[in-house]
């Protein structure tokens, strides 16, 4: 067990020297969220209530904009995958390394996850109390408790995320170009999640589906526990939980037929 | 060491007119192909063994590679390396081998290669002190220890090769496939190359596969040479048995004082490789007519100087392409 720890761990290390490499990249990178959280969101919705005072979905300003920041925040600890990297390498031959070492591709890449999952957070938290201090008392602080659930399923969306790239990524098995795929992909989930709108705006009974999907877990349901709202957090795990055990069983699913058709090209 | 038997791999591809109307053909009228990459193929390789997989681009020389490194799986035929099935690709197994690519690198090319390097160390399971042993000797062998400290991106072709191949044998493998390790490297750096292969060979008596098309490589390191055309194997023995597949052959180079008539049928039969001016050929002779025919020449043709040596294993190489009738 500490032998294969160890191999995560060194393979997370060389992600982040990687991701360090360059600077102005990873400072651009770290700071994009926070501006676009607070020059495009907030403005939007500022405009918005500026012509509909009062509530909207239920939510007063205050409380849109501490829900987009919630969200942008389990953004931030869900959407780290690779699907991109992953195509290429297999289209480019560059999967062979990893046939060839004694760590799989999927350890490989579920280390680079974990790595730029952890660094996301410290970022995470820079933003929040960036936010937070440029914001004044008009944020509410969360309360501890249902915050670490939130940020608990946060991560639990992000396990099931990765293994949806993983296996979009993999398409590239069948498809030569899996960048389509994985941006309708992207926007549906943005949709269904909730992380553009609040699904307390989406009809009735889109909303009674989408309680079955893994989708208001990604980002709805974080942002609400975040907020201290703690109705239905069992069924969230729950739901969430089995999604993420399909998409990993079906991503090496995937993994072992597309294997057959590997031709290692350009070496 | 590796026991092949009646190893065949075909692949599928679909077949795409050119240009934009060949595009909308093949959306909805795909044709596919299968090609043969390799039929009915056996080897056998014994430990210790060099062995020089010879062949034109395209013969199944990688295709060869692939499957016994477990990268890609045999269509037909059993095969067995270090005693386990290769595409099942246990732990233990890619523990136990190495790839080089010589056109690809494993190496990170934003970092420095002794990042790559502690990575495999994790990744094969390599305690410190062995790790901190074979990173001093390899290196000092391979004279990259200030390089070691460079970014990738940095190094010259010549300097990344060795740290690739510094990368591969860091976990001591008891086999090493070669897949054209010279290639684009220049004359000095390719025998600097090669007679670190030599040396380590020597040491460890590692089994060694590989693939080039430099001469020159297979030449200096392979006992043993096997020639793949159009993925079938064709020769399979010493590398003398090899250069003598042309009945001893000698390769003579005349030089002449005055320009000779490059066309002249007398020539046609030996295989003449002339300069561009028309006084410099080089002629493939048998050596029983060596003498005969050199007095011909020495007689007939303004000849100021002349030489012989074996036939190059390039001119067996290459004429055996040509007329693999000779086979």
């Amino acid at each position: 067990m500490k032998v294969y720890l160890a191999k995560w761990g060194a393979t997370m290390a060389v992600t982040w020297s990687n991701l360090l490499v360059y600077r102005v990249n990873f400072i651009l990178q770290s700071i994009a969220p926070l501006f676009v959280f607070l020059l495009v969101k907030l403005s939007l919705w500022y405009r918005i209530y500026e012509g509909q005072p009062g509530l909207i979905g239920g939510y007063s300003f205050g409380q849109m904009a501490a829900y987009h920041l919630w969200v942008m925040i389990t953004g931030l600890l869900v959407f780290n995958g690779n699907s991109q990297r992953i195509s290429e390498d297999i289209r480019l031959g560059r999967i062979t390394s990893y046939l060839i070492y004694p760590f799989s591709l999927w350890e490989f890449h579920g280390a680079g996850f974990l790595a730029r999952t952890l660094l996301q957070t410290g970022i995470a938290i820079f933003t929040i109390f960036a936010a937070l201090a440029l914001l004044g008392g008009r944020l509410e602080s969360p309360s501890f408790g249902p915050f670490v659930l939130g940020l608990l399923l946060a991560i639990l969306g992000g396990v099931f995320w990765f293994w949806i790239n993983y296996w979009v990524g993999l398409v590239a098995f069948w498809l030569e170009e899996t960048w389509t795929l994985m941006v309708m992909l992207q926007i549906v989930t943005y949709f269904l999640s909730g992380a553009i709108i609040p699904l307390e705006l989406y009809p009735e009974w889109l909303r009674t589906i989408l309680l079955y999907s893994p989708f208001p877990y990604i980002a709805y349901g974080p942002a609400q526990l975040m907020m201290g709202n703690l109705e239905g957090v069992g069924r969230a795990f729950l739901v969430l939980g089995f999604w993420a055990l399909v998409a990993s069983w079906f991503a090496q699913w995937v993994w072992r037929r597309g294997l057959r058709l590997y031709t290692a090209a350009g070496i | 060491m590796i026991h092949a038997q009646g190893l065949s791999k075909r692949f599928k591809s679909h077949q795409k007119a050119p240009g934009f109307k060949g595009a909308i053909q093949s959306f909805f009228d795909r044709q596919f192909e299968t090609k043969t990459a390799i039929e009915n193929f056996d080897l056998e390789v014994a430990p210790g063994e060099i062995i020089g997989l010879l062949g034109p681009n395209g013969a199944g020389k990688t295709t060869l590679m692939k499957m016994f490194t477990g990268i890609i799986v045999p269509s037909e035929g059993s095969l067995n390396v270090l005693g386990t099935v290769p595409h099942k690709r246990s732990r233990d197994f890619r523990k136990q081998i190495a790839l080089v690519m010589g056109q690809k690198s494993q190496l990170w090319w934003d970092l420095p290669a002794l990042d790559s390097f502690l990575l495999l160390q994790k990744y094969y399971e390599i305690d410190k002190k062995t790790f901190e042993h074979r990173l001093n000797e390899l290196s000092e062998l391979l004279n990259v220890t200030k390089l070691l400290r460079v970014h990738v991106r940095k190094l010259s072709l010549g300097e990344r090769m060795k740290l690739e191949l510094m990368s591969s044998l860091l976990h001591d493998p008891k086999i090493i496939f070669l897949d054209e390790p010279t290639i684009g490297l220049d004359l000095v750096a390719q025998k600097n190359i090669r007679d670190f292969l030599l040396n380590y060979h020597g040491e460890t008596g590692v089994t060694l596969i590989l693939t080039s098309h430099y001469m020159a490589d297979i030449q200096a390191l392979a006992k043993r040479v096997v020639l793949v055309l159009e993925g079938q194997k064709r020769f399979d023995d010493s590398l003398e048995a090899f250069a003598g597949i042309l009945g001893g052959a000698k390769m003579v180079a005349f030089r002449f004082g005055s320009v000779v008539k490059r066309q002249d049928p007398f020539f046609e039969p030996f295989s003449p490789l002339w300069n561009a001016e028309g006084t410099r050929v080089e002629l493939n002779i048998p050596e029983d007519r060596l003498r005969e025919l050199g007095q011909q020449i020495l007689r007939d043709y303004p000849v100021v100087d002349f030489h012989t040596e074996n036939l190059p294993i390039e001119r067996v190489m290459a004429q055996l392409l040509e007329r693999p009738e000779l086979l």
